[in-house]
């Protein structure tokens, strides 16, 4: 044949150009396309695991002190970030996850930053309201509570209280006859060792707060609890399964 | 103004030339800069087309983080661009060194020779989000030529 691509060139006068008409027809990203950092504030524990593992350091924490706790800010500069997912895959609460948005196009590089904060409350806000055994069941405190909050069966003998209801208003409290009700704190839930323990240090080592000590010579586990953010890393990775919350 | 630099003029504003300059990348961003010029990205339907001296150039588009073999290069060719010049950072790299940050042979951010008009995030960028940065920095160019004339 005389011209080969002959019969190719004719039929592509009758067909679109390859080329992608992007600005006048928005493209968007493949599925599963590693884009802009989101991050969720509150779902974080604040654990540092992310910033642990982040290669190029494109994240970074402030912590200041406001009325009634922490104010704890979290910045992922997309500047300096390689978008490898490291953090994604280590946080264990699953805050962080990338976005298929790659419009990361800017005058001012400030304006490619995600940004995320929340306000860590100080413990003594976290009461509970609990009955005594004193309790006869009648129910004088389910019929003056004023969000409906706690519900008693007299023929069941039960008394239960919904706590997200609850806001500690203290009427209750007051038309107790039996005065049996009280706020109580709540028992901190710590972490604790059990006896299946091999001193293996793989909880040490997998800790973001670097709060547990092994010593394998002395056969001793401890762990300081002011450090601990209780993000449950050890817990997942200690073989013998004897790290609990309690 | 004469008829003719008038039209020359106008012809330079609707054609910007970018020069690229790869100063320590690590080739993705310069892959993906001229995937953008390939007939399947095709930039040039904007006008924008690739020179081989910076002496041409309008736009300047900088991969990767300033190492300091490259950092007097880098230094001697922006001072070889005409002004009103463009200066585009393609990637993460130029604006912070990305994994390269802190490293001994590192000299960057970009920030310290030439102020940085348009930044391309992303590791490396998309296609579509590099053609968005230079449609960018074509819009800045027009602007500060229109400043120089006043």
């Amino acid at each position: 044949m005389m011209f080969p691509y002959l019969p190719l060139a004719i039929r592509n006068f009758f067909t679109r150009p390859s080329t992608v008409q992007f600005p006048k027809v928005p493209v968007e990203a493949k599925k599963n396309y590693r884009g802009w950092l989101a991050y969720d504030p509150e779902k974080c524990v604040n654990c540092g695991m992310c910033i642990k593992v982040c290669s190029p350091s494109a994240i970074t924490r402030t912590v200041e002190p406001v009325e009634g706790g922490e104010k704890i800010t979290y910045e992922f500069n997309m500047t300096s970030c390689t978008f490898c997912a490291t953090c994604v895959d280590f946080c264990s609460t699953k805050a962080i996850h990338m976005t298929e948005n790659y419009h990361m196009v800017s005058e001012d590089p400030k304006d490619l930053v995600t940004v995320g904060s929340r306000i860590k409350e100080t413990k003594n806000k976290n009461k509970k309201l609990t009955c005594g055994d004193a309790c006869v069941f009648c129910t004088l405190c389910a019929k003056n509570c004023p969000e409906e909050a706690i519900t008693v069966d007299r023929a069941e003998k039960k008394w239960e209280v919904d706590h997200s209801a609850c806001v500690k208003c203290g009427i209750c409290v007051e038309k107790c006859p039996k005065k049996c009700l009280s706020f109580e704190e709540p028992a901190e839930e710590k972490l604790t060792c059990g006896d299946d323990c091999v001193f293996c240090t793989l909880c040490a080592k997998n800790c973001p707060q670097d709060a547990i000590t092994v010593d394998r010579a002395e056969k001793k586990w401890e762990v300081d609890h002011s450090a601990c953010v209780k993000c449950g890393i050890c817990v997942d990775k200690c073989p013998k399964k004897c790290l609990s919350f309690q | 103004m004469s008829v003719l630099s008038k039209i020359i003029a106008d012809s330079a504003s609707k054609s910007p030339w970018i020069y690229h300059i790869n100063t320590g990348s690590c080739n993705g961003c310069d892959i993906e800069l001229v995937a953008v010029l390939t007939p399947r990205y095709d930039a040039e339907r904007f006008g924008f087309k690739l020179t081989g001296s910076p002496r041409h150039a309008d736009i300047v588009v900088v991969s990767g983080p300033i190492t300091t073999q490259s950092e007097e290069r880098l230094k001697r060719t922006l001072e070889q661009v005409p002004e009103p010049k463009c200066v585009v950072s393609l990637g993460s790299c130029p604006q912070s060194g990305n994994v390269f940050k802190g490293s001994y042979s590192i000299e960057g951010p970009l920030e310290k020779y030439v102020h940085v008009d348009v930044t391309v995030a992303g590791c490396t960028p998309k296609p579509e989000a590099v053609i968005e940065g230079l449609y960018k920095a074509a819009g800045i160019l027009k602007k500060k030529r229109e400043a120089m004339k006043k």
